[in-house]
């Protein structure tokens, strides 16, 4: 490089940076005032507003709220239905795409289309058939319905994704595989899954937080509250007129706190995988 | 694999397990009524609200008049109930009794699909008839169409609302004004704010209190059978009357005196509750919802309420509903528990935590706040003054009285524009009903 690109690069460097602190203060104000309100007494939030910072810090609306949800078993609930599906999720993507991006079956491409279809569906066009399929398979109000559901809607989107890492998939590999007497079966669980654990780690995290995140249809289909998942209970707060500011923000704090501690420990599974991606 | 094939099994037995499970309890469906061991109830209250004190009690006295009875309370979210109440209330998940929204769109949406309980024969039979005003009892009535107003007897309230003027005492002694009377005195109070720099009247442009405002104006140039016909659609209403225009007029001179900020197009309800609670605003003109809360958060300063000065009707309407699903297992439970909640016992309880009770004997209140809370309550309501609310005639009004508000407190639109854009669902609504 010449001097004088090293020159010009400083200004634009603080710049940048100047341009990332913005982006991160935006990013991170919405947690910081959550945060804020989850510890400031009502009265302390009537008398100075929504944006000062606490006289003292008040912890009760938090343990209110745990208690009055029961959040214990909701965070269980939780935990299992979004392990469960990523699981599953993962499995069911990894049949499917090698089926379609190593088998080749035939017509795959609309097998493809057909899961992108599948994977644009809004929601909430679903949730009258799923109601009644539910309710008449006996599932209806049940964390299975959920587990189920998620399962399908997730590994539509693994297996449109996954097939496309699969036709890109080394030949001489597999070609090496059933050289040595593999059979499809061992092929797959020896070698491509193997070679592939990145993709499938991502696949498995993202799976699981946005199970974890979903909203709607856990709304729609856990009833009881012995039932329900971190986000409907979350809902509970939400009244006909009245806004409990304080318990609001103390609930999504603890709402949101799984979440972020999970991407936290899957951070860099995430990004090796991306890299992984990214070589192929 | 085969770890994840036993899973499948697993699986599949939990399946087998859960079908089983509720095929024996749709079997016990068949014990309904008075030897139900349980009734499910739910409701959306917050713990410390007034309603939800005065219901924890009932719940407590229904099980002490009801030893072998176990009640399943669930705290629900509004949000959940108003989502999928047609699918829980189709399915044998529906709880036995629970709360439920008055009005055309929600409780009578629900009644006519056949999903309530007709509860006309337990309404005189228990005397409910006699505890409910008559505008309270609109409310709890839906005809085959599920408009309110006459018909059957769907629902029970066990609170009212009204729309009053709160006040900060502190800002009223610094200028030395007393509480208004009149109308003309309520301008000059405001009047005298404005030539103080203090924009008097804490207003949410961009939720409901700005058109409660905008109605209860309206409401000062009408009687009960304009409301009628605007919310019964007993007769045609001209939008370009003198009560709606007189109201849009005002409104619009209220924010050119400046008795309504500018800013306020955008500011949410929550936002302008706070507002008043810091003391920024010396007025706020909205529902008796926000009283328990105001009585519990405002330590810096005094403050009282009055009613809008030189009118009869105000918005306001019964609360919520108590309705029984019509796939309750323990139906007369509910009829019981419903019975409770009426009782002076827990009306007394509800107006002394800060709520409007449907049925309290006044001086069953203690303490004096809350007493002429509830005492001014029973005026309007047994004087036929409940107006209901601005938005209630058609579905998805609210929004469009929301942008119309807004758009006479930035000036976008002139009152006349109002009125015509404020007309048009209005009519359309009401010659989709065939009316």
């Amino acid at each position: 490089m010449t001097d004088l690109a090293v020159k010009h690069r400083n200004p634009v460097r603080w710049f940048v940076l100047a341009a990332l602190v913005v982006l991160l203060l935006l990013l991170v104000g919405p947690l910081l005032v959550i945060a804020v309100n989850a510890v400031k007494s009502p009265a302390d939030y009537a008398a100075n507003g929504p944006l000062s910072i606490p006289g003292s810090l008040y912890w009760d609306g938090i343990v209110d709220f745990w208690n009055r949800v029961n959040f214990g078993q909701k965070l269980w609930n939780s935990f299992v239905t979004a392990l469960v599906v990523a699981v599953l999720g993962v499995v069911l993507s990894i049949l499917n795409a090698y089926a379609l991006g190593i088998g080749r079956v035939k017509g795959r491409v609309w097998f493809l289309v057909f899961f992108l279809v599948a994977n644009l569906l809004p929601q909430e066009v679903l949730v009258y058939p799923l109601y009644y399929i539910s309710k008449e398979a006996g599932l209806y109000d049940s964390l299975f319905a959920i587990i189920i559901i998620f399962t399908v809607i997730q590994s539509a989107f693994g297996t449109y994704l996954l097939t496309s890492v699969y036709t890109e998939f080394p030949r001489e590999l597999l070609d090496a595989a059933s050289v040595d007497g593999a059979g499809k079966w061992r092929t797959l669980w020896r070698v491509v899954v193997p070679v592939s654990g990145p993709t499938l780690a991502v696949l498995f995290t993202f799976f699981f937080i946005w199970t974890w995140n979903e909203f709607f249809l856990p709304l729609v289909f856990l009833v009881s509250n012995d039932n329900q998942t971190v986000p409907v209970a979350l809902g509970v707060l939400q009244g006909d007129r009245m806004m409990d500011a304080t318990t609001t923000s103390a609930s999504a704090l603890i709402g949101i706190l799984p979440a972020i501690l999970f991407f936290l420990i899957f951070q860099r599974t995430l990004t090796r995988g991306i890299a992984a991606g990214a070589i192929k | 694999m085969l770890r994840s094939r036993s899973g499948l099994a697993a699986g599949a037995l939990l399946l087998a397990a859960t079908l089983g499970l509720t095929a024996c309890g749709s079997d016990d469906s068949s014990t309904e009524g008075a030897d139900a061991k349980s009734l499910t109830l739910w409701h959306y209250e917050g713990p410390n609200s007034a309603m939800g004190i005065a219901w924890n009690k009932a719940i407590e006295l229904f099980k002490a008049s009801h030893p072998g009875v176990e009640v399943k309370f669930e705290e629900k979210g509004f949000e959940q109930i108003q989502q999928n109440a047609q699918m829980i209330l189709n399915s044998d998940s529906a709880p036995d009794i629970l709360e439920y929204n008055k009005g055309n769109a929600t409780a009578g949406l629900l009644s006519k699909q056949g999903l309530l309980t007709d509860l006309s024969d337990e309404f005189t039979k228990r005397g409910w008839d006699k505890k409910l005003s008559s505008s309270l009892q609109t409310t709890a009535k839906y005809d085959e169409d599920g408009i309110m107003g006459n018909g059957k007897v769907f629902g029970v309230p066990n609170y009212g609302e009204f729309v009053t003027v709160y006040y900060n005492k502190k800002m009223f002694d610094q200028y030395k004004l007393a509480v208004p009377t009149s109308f003309d005195e309520f301008t000059k109070v405001m009047d005298t704010f404005v030539q103080n720099k203090v924009t008097p009247l804490a207003v949410g442009g961009a939720e409901y209190p700005a058109q409660q405002i905008f109605y209860e104006l309206a409401l000062s140039k009408s009687d009960r059978a304009f409301v009628n016909d605007y919310q019964l659609y007993t007769n045609k209403v001209d939008f370009k009357g003198p009560q709606f225009t007189y109201g849009a007029q005002t409104f619009a001179d209220w924010v050119s005196k400046g008795y309504i900020g500018k800013d306020s197009a955008g500011i949410k309800a929550e936002d302008m509750g706070v507002s008043f609670t810091q003391g920024k605003f010396p007025i706020l003109i909205s529902g008796s919802w926000w009283y328990g809360r105001f009585a519990s958060e405002i330590k810096d300063f005094e403050w009282g309420t009055f009613l809008f000065p030189g009118n009869t009707l105000h918005p306001g309407s019964s609360g919520n509903l108590w309705v029984v699903p019509e796939k309750s297992k323990a139906k007369s439970l509910a009829y019981d528990f419903i019975d409770i909640t009426m009782s002076p016992e827990v009306q007394a309880l509800l107006g002394n935590s800060g709520g409007v009770p449907v049925a309290a004997d006044a001086s069953a209140i203690t303490d004096p706040k809350n007493k002429e809370l509830v005492e001014t309550f029973n005026k309007i309501s047994t004087s036929d003054g409940l107006a209901f609310y601005p938005d209630w005639p058609a579905p998805g009004y609210y929004d469009v009285l929301v942008a119309g508000t807004q758009g006479l407190i930035n000036g976008s639109k002139t009152p006349d524009a109002f009125l015509d854009e404020i007309a048009k669902p209005y009519d359309q609504n009401r010659s989709d009903l065939g009316k």
